[in-house]
């Protein structure tokens, strides 16, 4: 059959067509390329794919020209610093500035909590407190292995993995570590105390983690 | 040897010799740095009765108050701090508290607040301090000495302010106190104590005294001049305990029918006829303590039978400084005593002597 595909076409044939036949060799050429570009996959020799199958020959599979995405790597440790994309300028530390943020915080809470009543069970407004935001609460340190950290109050501005960062009434922003301590959270006269110490975790994270219930911890 | 057996508990005895005339003697500065005193307790022999003039000085001594439940920053605000506790001479300790389980406070004469708390206290405070010195694996008590004549103690200082808020909102402290002050009439401030205390249940107190004569008893005889570990003289040691059992009232006879005392007398001893033991409790302050030695050293002006008499002065058991700001604990016995001998000639013994949780008697 093949040479039958790859004969020469007869002469008063190719007259009427007004096409030249090519020669032998050139016509094997010419048919393996037409069709590996036919074929969808060119997988092993043509030879076997063809042998005793039937092929759509205008199946034609147009190769498209993926353009390159590069992924978006996200910012490094070391750049973030150097960007400085999580410090607040100075002329931002105003406490009055943050003074809404509480509000707001205070409006989620009590919706988190449906309405604080005074009658609600306190177990429950704590474990909703445990996977809540804290930012914006108002933060006071009651009591902690180093003496100097006792009784700073403000409203927190951040929270990171070991720290947590509050603004004072007299604008200053304190870093306070979240390790060895006990700080209070109040809100509608429902007052939380938090152990700082089983607290180091990023707050994106604490919304998963599951905590056990101890009897008393000693700091 | 390992070295959980080298801390063991000791008790120290510091002895010393010397004349009250002689200039270079420290015995004014021992007397005046051992604030908390509880009671003295006086030992005479050959005498039968109390001296008028000793017994004259014991009732001129100081009467102290004792007040419940008082907030110590009461003790801390402005007026009373200018007016009272700056001046001097202040006293005050807290009443029914252990040194070792509870918090105790202490206000030195020096203008010193000193605060010994246990840990969880010490956290809530605030105030910096330091450990104890007597700690075994675990921290579990803080002392926080305060020095409030200070400048940046003074009121509107920062720091002041912070210690009202510590004492007043943070951690109210409120405890039974024993206040003692000596004011002298022409000063005004008395009036601004009497009205704090007013304000609270207290009462006021004077120290007790009780006499009682020994009678037929063996007691040591002593000389100036003996030499500790010379054969014929007697043992500190030895004399302190005589001492003790006398004024316990237990029998150092020694005799072998008794099974509860094998206390002796020391020798070289001899037998007095008749003997005065005289015992003053009470919030004491050593300004008192002082003129009582005095007025004992003048007891051999005129001829006496004896050559020696002896005093032994008791602090409190609860207090948390000994000498001056020395820490002092209670382990098994929180004693610190200080015991002088006087002789005919105005010289001098005196033995100091401290428990376990103590440091050197100076």
């Amino acid at each position: 059959m093949e040479t039958d595909v790859k004969s020469k076409l007869p002469s008063e044939h190719a007259d009427v067509l007004g096409v030249q036949s090519q020669g032998t060799k050139q016509a094997e050429l010419f048919t393996s390329s037409f069709l590996k570009r036919s074929l969808p996959h060119a997988r092993g020799s043509l030879d076997d794919q063809l042998l005793r199958k039937a092929v759509v020959l205008e199946y034609n599979n147009p190769k498209k020209v993926k353009a390159k995405r590069k992924k978006a790597k996200g910012l490094n440790a070391r750049e973030r610093r150097e960007l400085k994309v999580f410090q607040i300028k100075p002329e931002h530390h105003r406490y009055s500035l943050f003074l809404p943020l509480h509000e707001l915080w205070k409006q989620y809470i009590r919706d988190l909590c449906n309405g604080l009543k005074p009658e609600s069970n306190p177990q429950t407004i704590q474990q909703k407190f445990l996977k809540a935001d804290l930012h914006g609460a108002v933060l006071t340190v009651v009591r902690s292995r180093c003496p100097t950290y006792v009784g700073s109050t403000g409203i927190l501005v951040q929270e990171m993995k070991h720290v947590f960062k509050i603004i004072t009434k007299e604008d200053k922003l304190k870093v306070i570590p979240k390790r060895n301590s006990v700080f209070s959270v109040e809100i509608d006269g429902f007052v939380s105390h938090i152990y700082g110490s089983k607290f180091e975790l990023r707050s994106s994270e604490r919304s998963a983690k599951k905590f056990k219930a101890r009897g008393t911890i000693d700091l | 040897m390992s070295p959980e057996l080298e801390k063991c508990s000791r008790s120290l005895l510091v002895c010393e010799k010397s004349n009250f005339t002689k200039e270079k003697s420290r015995y004014d500065i021992h007397v005046s740095k051992h604030y908390f005193n509880y009671k003295v307790s006086i030992v005479i022999p050959e005498c039968a009765s109390l001296p008028a003039s000793i017994a004259g000085v014991i009732n001129s001594f100081n009467s102290y108050y004792r007040v419940r439940d008082l907030p110590i920053y009461k003790l801390l605000e402005e007026e009373f701090l200018e007016k009272v506790v700056k001046k001097g001479q202040f006293y005050a300790l807290s009443y029914n508290t252990r040194i070792d389980e509870d918090n105790t406070i202490a206000f030195l004469p020096s203008g010193q607040l000193i605060l010994s708390v246990d840990k969880d206290t010490y956290e809530q405070l605030g105030l910096e301090g330091k450990p104890s010195q007597y700690k075994h694996r675990k921290v579990l008590r803080y002392v926080v000495t305060i020095d409030l004549t200070d400048k940046l103690m003074s009121p509107g200082a920062k720091r002041y302010q912070r210690l009202i808020t510590s004492l007043k909102e943070w951690v109210p402290i409120k405890c039974d106190l024993m206040i003692s002050s000596k004011m002298t009439a022409a000063e005004e401030d008395g009036g601004v104590l009497q009205n704090l205390l007013s304000q609270y249940s207290f009462e006021e107190h004077r120290p007790t005294l009780h006499t009682h004569t020994l009678k037929e008893m063996p007691c040591p005889s002593l000389h100036s001049t003996d030499r500790h570990g010379d054969e014929k003289s007697c043992d500190p040691h030895h004399f302190l305990e005589w001492l003790g059992a006398v004024s316990m009232d237990i029998s150092s006879d020694n005799e072998a029918s008794s099974f509860l005392s094998t206390y002796v007398c020391p020798d070289p001893q001899s037998l007095m006829s008749h003997g005065l033991l005289c015992t003053v409790t009470g919030f004491l302050i050593p300004e008192d303590i002082y003129s009582l030695l005095l007025e004992l050293r003048r007891y051999f002006d005129e001829p006496k039978f004896t050559s020696w008499l002896s005093m032994t002065v008791h602090g409190f058991v609860d207090s948390p400084v000994s000498w001056g700001t020395t820490e002092h604990g209670f382990l098994k016995s929180g004693e610190n005593f200080y015991n002088f001998v006087c002789f005919r000639n105005q010289d001098y013994w005196l033995h100091m002597a401290t428990g376990s949780h103590d440091g050197c008697p100076p």
